[in-house]
């Protein structure tokens, strides 16, 4: 188990060597090859001014790749956990990729993560921090706090800072040591604890409806509640969110999913049962 | 991504189908991502039978369509009739090439049945008038690549009234819902010898 | 320069290097552009069945408005024991930048082979589609220009479709598109496979109308809208078109279909 232990946790900056070393081990040696933290990199004096040029479709609308962009992300502590709701929606410029991305990403089964901004980034980052997770779990027999698996994720994109990687991102988990306790980072190496998040395009009217209804005694059902109207609200109006609203509940013995629910129904229901979204018209009568 | 067509967002489509014409148009009014109104209607209508969508940047939409609504009216008192779909696709050539050099931010789209013999017509134009008569159908707005898709896979010739008003709002709810910048609800219009059936469309509201 | 450019769409020289040195660049410094892309067009396409996948793409080849081949193939069959993949059980699209999705392709299937040589055993869609994601990952930085769609069985023998952005982000899907014509295609799939916008008629007035149950489609059923949508996709993108290769994935093995598509 040592040996294992050892092998995946050499520092990052020892790992630089050639691409092709990477290679040779994969077919040459007889192990499973891993999230491994050796990149190609272009062959010009300015590789993340490069990579901007081909990826980043704001600076550049013309670039040839277009990596996945849009969100709207929340999570927010009260008194029987954590709550963590997300869309589903992925946009490349105007066109929709897609309106089933799992925006929640389980880190493992205590703590969830979860995702803005570059949809690869956040996976793959996120898979990575499970496995220091889950490195910390062997060392030190025991689970790791929210406070250190986040700033693992904190110290790594802060060694790549400025090289192009776009994430932010929410932990979220319930220790004994820290009871419910909620991370933001993000790709600039910042790194926040708090009792309440909305990151993405359309954070600006989740927070609108959440600061308006939130309290810390909130019940289970009112915080799910408020959790998925908070969704609700800026899929409707932000452009770049929308799809199905992704639900999970924290608590001390794990994470709760709550459904990946459609909009569409939901949005209708919360108008005609509610008299919510007034400025929708719902009379679909023969003549207009 | 800040081009004047983009802006706004929305989308417009019209079919031909047996001795009835379609077009149809998505309700969004935005500011990039920012949803401003789901109430914006793209369709005007300038006669019986002759009906104009106009796509792109709102503030022209909003003028053009007034300034055809003008130039129609004066038609009229001149000339004692009501415009014809063919002239009046002239008529929008013409107005949008004099502003060549500096034209209105529109995508317009025509749709009407000629008042003598009763055919179908339909034709779009790019934003300094150039015009694409088409038999089957136009497309216009932020979703035309999903619309162009879409009609060339559902649109067949000679559908009746029933089926083009299931063929053209299939192809548009279908579009903007892969679109960010167009749907929250859609009107459509279907335009027959002596009746013209509009309906409000629920669509997704995200 | 740019006037006899093959590629009038994307203004420039189809070449790595289109620009020549920089009047202004330091003493003895030759600062050349780097563009080692190109756009070669194309579309592909999958559609998960119950117990089926089946996989399609164009073969056409293109480098802004010249078509630099009629038979491309973008649909590949990956991780087989031999080099003319007779016993192969996943396949791999590519769209993008040719010489990336060849790489990408050629990639996989090394490891795919040795994996199969160490375990005794084909690798697993759900597998494959994991370390499909970090072989895209480990170029973030100087990304493959490919957007790949994975296909199969999964452990249950039901259809798997994985698709992918070029960074690695992927998600298992019932159909998708990629490519030129992803956006034609796309809505028309959201609508036939996945009966979006579908009411059931008759089950109720306005807001109760009920909406069309899901249902895995027949190998048929699926075989005919993968025709229409390149039908449709031929007719108003460019860059799609010549022939329509098909391959279809049961458990008996993978079969391959080329047709045609109008050439024009």
């Amino acid at each position: 188990m040592d040996t294992l232990v050892a092998r995946y946790s050499r520092p990052t900056y020892t790992q630089n060597e050639l691409f092709t070393a990477q290679e040779q081990e994969e077919f040459a040696a007889g192990s499973t090859p891993n999230l491994s933290l050796k990149f190609a990199m272009p062959p010009v004096a300015q590789p993340s001014a490069w990579l901007r040029a081909a990826t980043d479709d704001r600076s550049n609308p013309h670039c040839p790749i277009k990596i996945a962009h849009g969100t709207t992300t929340l999570a927010f502590r009260f008194q029987g956990g954590i709550i963590v709701a997300t869309d589903s929606r992925a946009t490349a410029g105007n066109w929709i990729a897609s309106q089933t991305v799992k925006k929640v990403i389980e880190i493992n089964s205590d703590l969830l993560g979860t995702m803005a901004g570059g949809a690869a980034d956040c996976q793959y980052w996120l898979a990575w921090l499970g496995m220091q997770c889950r490195l910390h779990e062997l060392r030190h027999k025991r689970r790791i706090s929210v406070a250190a698996a986040s700033k693992i994720l904190a110290n790594l994109v802060y060694q790549y800072k400025g090289k192009g990687l776009s994430m932010g991102t929410m932990c979220a988990g319930v220790t004994k040591e820290e009871g419910p306790a909620l991370y933001y980072i993000d790709s600039d190496g910042t790194r926040l604890a708090g009792n309440l998040f909305c990151v993405g395009s359309g954070q600006t009217f989740a927070y609108g409806v959440l600061d308006a209804e939130y309290r810390y005694d909130l019940t289970v059902e009112e915080a799910l509640e408020l959790g998925s109207r908070s969704i609700l609200a800026a899929t409707h109006r932000d452009a770049y969110s929308g799809g199905f609203i992704n639900l999970y509940h924290v608590k001390e013995s794990g994470w709760e999913k709550h459904g990946f629910t459609d909009t569409n129904p939901v949005f209708w229901k919360t108008k005609l049962e509610k008299g919510e979204f007034s400025n929708v018209t719902s009379d679909f009568s023969e003549e207009v | 991504m800040s081009s004047p067509f983009s802006i706004n967002g929305g989308a417009c489509v019209a079919m031909v189908g047996k001795d009835c014409v379609a077009i149809a148009c998505d309700l969004r009014l935005g500011l990039q991502a920012l949803t401003v109104s789901n109430n914006f209607p793209k369709i005007f209508q300038y006669g019986d039978n002759v009906f104009l969508g106009l796509t792109g940047l709102a503030t022209d939409v909003a003028t053009v369509s007034d300034l055809f609504r003008y130039k129609v009216n004066m038609y009229r008192l001149r000339e004692e009739r009501q415009i014809a779909p063919r002239t009046f696709s002239n008529l929008v050539s013409s107005s949008l090439y004099e502003r060549r050099f500096g034209p209105w931010f529109v995508s317009p789209v025509v749709a009407g049945l000629d008042p003598k013999t009763g055919q179908p017509f339909i034709c779009g134009f790019d934003s300094i008038g150039c015009i694409d008569f088409a038999k089957d159908f136009i497309v216009s707005g932020t979703a035309t690549e999903q619309l162009f898709g879409m009609c060339e896979s559902l649109w067949e010739p000679d559908l009746g009234p029933d089926q083009l008003f299931e063929t053209i709002s299939q192809s548009l709810l279908n579009a903007v819902d892969r679109d960010a910048l167009s749907g929250w609800g859609a009107h459509v219009y279907i335009i027959e010898k002596d009746k013209v059936t509009k309906r409000l469309l629920k669509g997704r509201q995200d | 320069m740019a006037m006899f450019s093959q590629n009038p769409l994307l203004n420039g020289a189809s070449y790595s290097f289109s620009e020549a040195p920089k009047f202004n660049a330091p003493e003895g410094a030759r600062e050349h552009r780097f563009d080692p892309y190109t756009d070669n067009g194309g579309s592909t396409l999958a559609i998960a069945g119950a117990d089926f996948t089946i996989m399609a793409g164009d073969t056409r080849l293109t480098s802004g408005y010249s078509i630099n081949s009629r038979f491309h193939p973008k649909v590949f069959k990956i991780g087989g024991t031999t080099s003319d993949q007779s016993d192969a059980t996943l396949v791999l699209s590519v769209v993008g930048f040719a010489a990336d999705g060849e790489a990408l392709k050629e990639r996989l299937d090394a490891i795919c082979k040795m994996y199969r040589y160490r375990h005794g055993k084909p690798m697993s869609v759900k597998a494959c589609a994991q370390r499909l994601s970090t072989i895209l990952y480990q170029k973030r930085f100087f990304p493959y220009y490919a957007y790949a769609i994975l296909g199969g069985l999964d452990e249950e023998g039901k259809g798997a479709v994985y698709s992918y952005d070029p960074v690695g982000s992927y998600e298992r899907e019932q159909c998708r598109a990629g490519g030129a014509a992803a956006s034609l295609i796309m809505p028309f799939l959201d609508n036939q496979v996945n009966f979006k916008n579908q009411f059931i008629p008759g089950s109720g007035e306005g807001h109760a109308l009920q909406e069309r149950e899901r249902h895995p489609l027949s190998r048929q059923e699926v075989e005919t809208l993968v025709k229409d949508a390149f039908d449709g996709a031929v007719e108003r993108h460019i860059e799609v078109g010549d022939g329509l290769q098909m391959m279809i994935i049961t458990k008996e093995g993978i079969e391959e279909v080329v047709l045609p598509l109008k050439r024009d």
